[in-house]
């Protein structure tokens, strides 16, 4: 989605929208000059919105939280990748 | 939500604001989906100590549930969004994931070390076994993804993929490249790389199947006395033919210039009219129609004014 559209399901302000792209909270697709959004770029915004809003978390907290967070899935999807790998492997164990 | 909201935070109905807020916080970060990936049975329960904290969080909403005024139903927050967990846990790489948590077990994920260490240990080394499917996301510019081409996309080790687009491709097709997946364990054979697509928008052209819509800007002149204009099609500009009297809404069908389908064909192009007045206002224009004396028109008959 256009930055308008974002900014309108996101409720956010322009400034804030481009102080969080500055500090690379939220990384949209550029192409031609224009950026673009994506579902999982809402989604990241809102929990950036909790973090800031409901749980108290200041702007260099909300950075750790990030990283740490892009970590932990990163993580996630390795340990799932060799789960995938040992699954078929299991039933040709067993037969 | 039926449960009462200070059983929800675990408060008593006499605590401070504050303690109602740190109550709510101690909770949430346990339960809040996208800190806490793994427990699934969280997101409704985030849902309701929300829901308790919206109403106790707000001192004036608190008063009016503690003198019955209002009741817990209701106090919901519309939350139709979507967790982030949702996408960022979905298995694929995305411009977010961050591989520093685990680069030093070897090189990127999937690599021979760590896995081997894993299945080593198992006593699992040396077996055949194929290779792992890889997932990438490549965004296509409307016309790339309809005119096809080749595209390459960087890989998170720096390597190039080369992708071959086909013409006509989709925005959510997902795109097999045999073989160009993770390498396979002992003699497997390598996996596959599935490259999702998103094709983004584009400032005039839109798509609906295989068929392409365009409003087109067009004079009064064209309108009234018929033209042949140049037109945009996503695969270069073609002349078509303005019927005189045209007015705004009227489509054109330009038959095989939409996108182009496997079997070869291609999809239509359709035309909106959109007459547009003179962009600076024109006096000679304006004279006209000033002492200009229409046959009875009324326009808006059919709404009945």
């Amino acid at each position: 989605m256009e930055i308008q559209e974002f900014i309108g399901r996101s409720h956010l302000d322009t400034p804030t929208l481009n102080a969080w792209v500055e500090a690379e909270w939220l990384v949209p697709v550029v192409s031609r000059k224009r950026s673009f959004f994506s579902e999982a770029d809402l989604a990241r915004a809102r929990l950036i919105q909790d973090l800031k809003m409901d749980f108290g978390v200041n702007d260099e907290g909300v950075a750790i939280i990030l990283h740490l967070l892009d970590q932990l899935y990163g993580l996630r999807c390795l340990v799932r990748d060799i789960h995938a790998m040992e699954a078929p492997d299991r039933t040709s164990d067993s037969g | 939500m039926a449960a009462d909201p200070y059983t929800t935070l675990g408060v008593k109905k006499d605590a401070t604001q504050d303690d109602i807020q740190k109550a709510y916080r101690r909770l949430a970060k346990r339960l809040h989906p996208d800190l806490n990936p793994g427990n699934k049975t969280a997101e409704d329960k985030f849902k309701e100590v929300t829901a308790a904290y919206d109403l106790l969080g707000d001192p004036d909403k608190r008063a009016r549930f503690d003198s019955g005024e209002i009741d817990a139903q209701g106090s919901e927050r519309p939350r139709q969004q979507q967790y982030y967990r949702d996408f960022a846990d979905q298995g694929g790489w995305s411009a977010y994931t961050n591989s520093s948590g685990f680069s030093d077990f070897g090189e990127f994920a999937g690599s021979e070390d760590i896995l081997s260490e894993i299945f080593g240990r198992q006593g699992r080394a040396g077996r055949r076994r194929r290779g792992q499917d890889v997932r990438y996301h490549l965004d296509l510019s409307f016309l790339d993804a309809i005119n096809g081409g080749k595209q390459s996309i960087i890989l998170p080790d720096g390597a190039t993929l080369e992708v071959n687009i086909p013409p006509g491709t989709r925005d959510g097709q997902v795109l097999r490249l045999k073989g160009k997946g993770r390498p396979g364990v002992g003699d497997g054979p390598p996996g596959d790389a599935l490259i999702e697509i998103s094709v983004l928008p584009h400032p005039y052209f839109t798509r609906k199947g295989d068929d392409i819509y365009l409003d087109l800007p067009i004079s009064l002149k064209q309108a009234v006395l018929g033209a042949k204009v140049k037109v945009p099609t996503p695969s270069g500009v073609v002349t078509a033919a303005v019927p005189k009297w045209s007015n705004t809404g009227r489509v054109l069908r330009l038959k095989g210039r939409g996108a182009p389908r496997p079997d070869g064909s291609k999809g239509d192009e359709y035309v909106k009219l959109m007459l547009m007045l003179p962009q600076k206002p024109d006096p000679a224009l304006e004279a006209f129609v000033a002492q200009w004396q229409p046959v009875a028109d009324i326009p808006r008959q059919s709404m009945g004014v």
